[in-house]
């Protein structure tokens, strides 16, 4: 059937003049809405992919999570390894015009730094940052920090974007108002509609490295279309509907069902994301009782069936979800087996139900809070509540939105007092692929994320890490890391899940990772 | 009737104080907070802390609410937490879409369900009544999201005759702006055309009992006539109240039907708001939409005078 929209379409296609050619435009709809122009006031995901449009990194990571140059030409170290000399690539500007100096990289950084995990350790081992020149930044270290190079090349959210010095010298706790970079796109802001849609388009002045690494951020960002649409579509259906009749090209991200319905349509691809998994994990409450007793951790341990978290939020396909997901995320450098035997094999609740005896849990409350908005999030709180009432815990179940959660779950005191016993979250795998991007292994305390677990040894073998120069011996660290974990248990691991995105067949060379810009065209 | 209106006028000021400050206060205690969502689940108490305070929410109760009192006096509704763009240039930007719905609604929903409701009063008991009662349970059953979700099935996807999602600002063209409009308006209007058709039909049906109708019909004017110009007109009163009081059904239908039909219009943005906390856009978007409530019973109240000349005010 010739539809009366496309025969419109075809029309109005045969009467433009040939020069007149359409730019080539990919519609895109974003897991959720550009709300912030800034990637690192705030840690979203959406905020990285727009930041990877509009600004470029010194370093980025290929397809083996190695570290590349981007705008870097390259590094020296001297002094053994207290002086680190990165040297810009010449010619770079920034969509304003401006040339990109090391001025600008190292307000980049030092803001950067304020609100990345391994950021807030480069600080402790920085004596100063400065530019020898507009092409030189020189750390001055305290010691040698041999993660310096990674940190600033990996895709894990805050990513050290450069920024015009301007730009960067803004308070890192507040917002930058303008989106303006070196990167292969350039932000439209008169056309943004905040809730609904977001424009950029192809920078000529682009200047991609003449390193030729592929991958994940490395290697030359070269771009196929003139212009990126981002349409804010909050309805998974009818998202998916919209993909379905043309009107976009891509849907980020989708719930399960949907994802089977659009499987059916020959014009369409649906594929995993990113190579990496979502790693997802059971936080507990570490101040308060009754997780504040290790043992009554450990004593989930038997029972915890990382399937049934996986299955709950992307169906039982195992190809969308791992198990045996130990504190490492699956895939990358760090992730091992070390000590995961508690979690594998045969599950009982009852052998569960004897140890949390024997640990001494006396029927104190177990609050679970839980989301009702976010699909990953929402299924695993399910699954926990089922988890708990089979275990013949004293549970006390709290669901709300995120935005309730997020503030609730910062309450630190007793149930009794509106705190909480324990929650499921899912995070980014690039977010756990080493110690330094890990912030839910981070166990010091009070100053902690919430659940606030408190280990020395982990804090000692997480320091350990950031002085370890070569991978074997990063890897013999995260082996130790994980074994130690299992037994604070700072959190439980729940198993890591694919996230699922669909497009139209005739879009090909998707770098696989998150919705990137790049490397992306149309046959 | 001149002094009616200003004194109506005026006396939305005390109403507009009373809701300004339920909705600072329900927002105050209400769990949730911005911090912790623009600072993301990894972030640290610290991050969580130094954010908030750069966003002033440490303060007290009091001086947030006197300095928000003070910029709306202002004119200055003041800035999103997080797009920090102002509040009142995000209302600009999203209220065409949903004055756009609401009024195409409006249009659709008066012009079917008032003929409806007269000829099932005037076919009362026949198979027409039945039909038009039976379209009325389903239009009061049947939420607005399955509905939305059926039409965009059948009419953009089988059909391929309408789009599915996004709105075309007036300005680029009727039609344009029509295509996209057609569907959600038809949506939101389902639940709207059953109420005003049933209370059209009760109405009319306890008009035409009157002795001036029998009369009418024995001085020999016509079926039309006394339906449209003797009987209709003397049920305005009761019909016009209803299609004011449901402006309300509009608005929280707008919600539901701009979430379907990925309309960029207030309800949206109200309700992104709201899972965000997004404080002043919350206290923003609820205003206007107390502040559009009472000018529409105002309205409806002057609009009583033109139907029934008894009244005076």
């Amino acid at each position: 059937m010739i539809a009366r929209r496309s025969l419109l379409a075809a029309g109005a296609a045969l009467s433009l003049p040939a020069a007149a050619q359409p730019a080539r435009v990919m519609k895109f709809v974003p897991q959720t809405d550009l709300t912030t122009l800034d990637p690192i006031w705030t840690i979203s995901n959406v905020a990285r992919n727009h930041g990877y449009m509009v600004w470029d990194t010194l370093y980025g990571t290929d397809a083996q999570y190695r570290i590349r140059p981007q705008m870097a030409e390259g590094h020296t170290e001297e002094d053994d390894g207290r002086r680190v000399t990165v040297t810009l690539r010449a010619g770079l500007k920034f969509h304003d015009g401006e040339a990109v100096r090391a001025q600008d990289a190292v307000a980049s950084i030092k803001r950067w730094a304020r609100r990345s995990p391994t950021g807030q350790v480069l600080l402790t081992y920085l004596d100063e940052i400065g530019a020898a020149d507009d092409r030189r930044i020189v750390f001055r270290l305290k010691r040698r920090f041999p993660q310096l190079i990674g940190a600033l090349g990996l895709p894990s959210s805050p990513v050290c974007f450069i920024m015009p010095e301007r730009l960067a010298n803004t308070d890192p706790f507040q917002p930058v108002r303008e989106a303006v970079g070196s990167g292969p796109y350039r932000f439209m802001h008169s056309e943004l509609r905040s809730g609904s849609f977001a424009a950029w388009e192809r920078y000529a002045g682009y200047s991609p490295t003449p390193d030729n690494a592929t991958g994940l951020t490395a290697g030359p960002k070269l771009v196929h279309f003139d212009r990126i649409e981002w349409h804010t579509i909050p309805d998974a259906a009818t998202a998916s509907a919209a993909l379905m009749s043309g009107e976009i090209d891509w849907f980020e991200q989708m719930p399960p069902e949907v994802s089977t319905q659009l499987e059916r349509q020959r014009q369409l691809v649906v594929d995993v994301m990113d190579t990496l998994v979502f790693p997802c994990s059971m936080r507990m409450n570490h101040l308060q009782p009754p997780f504040d007793n290790p043992a009554i951790r450990r004593a989930l341990l038997g029972a915890i069936n990382q399937e049934d978290f996986m299955t709950a939020i992307v169906g039982p396909t195992p190809a969308r979800f791992a198990t045996d997901v130990g504190f490492f995320t699956p895939g990358t450098p760090l992730a091992n087996d070390e000590a995961l035997a508690p979690l594998k094999g045969p599950r009982s609740f009852e052998a569960s139900k004897r140890a949390l005896r024997e640990a001494g849990y006396n029927g104190e409350p177990i609050r679970l809070l839980g989301t009702t908005d976010i699909i990953s999030t929402s299924a695993m709180a399910q699954v926990a509540i089922d988890f708990f009432r089979k275990l013949d815990v004293n549970l006390d179940i709290a669901l709300s939105d995120w935005g309730a959660l997020v503030q609730r779950r910062n309450n630190r005191g007793p149930v009794a007092q509106g705190g909480w016993s324990v929650s499921c979250f899912a995070n980014s795998g690039m977010d756990f692929v080493n110690p330094g991007t890990h912030n839910s292994l981070r166990s010091d305390g009070n100053a902690a994320t919430p659940g606030w677990p408190s280990s020395p040894a982990l804090e000692a073998l997480r320091m350990q890490f950031f002085d370890a120069p070569e991978l074997p011996q990063q890897q013999a660290i995260a082996r130790d890391i994980q074994r130690v974990a299992m037994q604070d248990l700072p959190y439980i691991p729940l198993g890591g899940y694919r996230s699922l995105t669909a497009h139209k067949r005739s879009l090909v060379d998707r770098v696989k990772g998150f919705a990137i810009f790049w490397g992306i065209k149309r046959t | 009737m001149f002094a009616y209106i200003i004194r109506r006028v005026l006396a939305t000021i005390p109403v507009m104080a009373v809701v300004a400050l339920f909705v600072f206060s329900l927002l105050y205690i209400a769990p949730g907070d911005p911090a912790a969502v623009i600072a993301g689940d990894q972030a640290t108490p610290a991050d969580v802390e130094r954010i908030r305070e750069s966003l002033g929410l440490d303060r007290p109760y009091l001086v947030r609410f006197g300095e928000w009192v003070w910029n709306i006096l202002n004119g200055d509704m003041g800035v999103s937490i997080f797009t920090n763009l102002p509040v009142t240039t995000m209302i600009k930007q999203r209220i065409e879409p949903t004055l756009s719905l609401m009024v195409l609604t409006l249009i659709l929903a008066v012009s079917i369900a008032v003929p409806m409701g007269v000829v099932a009063a005037w076919k009362h008991g026949t198979w027409i009544d039945r039909c038009v009662m039976g379209f009325a349970v389903l239009g009061f059953s049947v939420p607005v999201f399955v509905v939305g979700y059926v039409l965009a099935y059948i009419f953009a996807l089988e059909l391929d005759w309408l789009p599915v999602q996004g709105y075309t600002a007036f300005k680029e063209g009727f039609f344009p702006w029509l295509e996209n409009l057609v569907l959600p308006a038809i949506a939101l209007g389902g639940v709207y055309i059953a109420l005003i058709a049933r209370i059209t039909r009760a109405t009319m049906l306890e008009v035409l009992q009157q002795d001036y109708i029998r009369t009418a019909r024995a001085k020999g004017v016509g079926q039309r006539s006394i339906l449209f110009l003797h009987a209709l007109k003397n049920a305005a009163v009761p019909i016009v109240t209803v299609i004011g009081i449901g402006m309300a059904l509009l608005i929280g239908g707008a919600v539901v039907t701009e979430s379907v039909f990925a309309i960029p219009g207030l309800g949206r943005l109200t309700v992104d708001a709201i899972l965000r906390r997004d404080y002043p856009v919350i206290q923003g978007v609820v205003l206007l939409f107390s502040f559009v409530y009472v000018l529409v019973n105002l309205l409806i109240d002057v609009l009583y005078t033109l139907f029934d000349p008894r009244i005076r005010y």
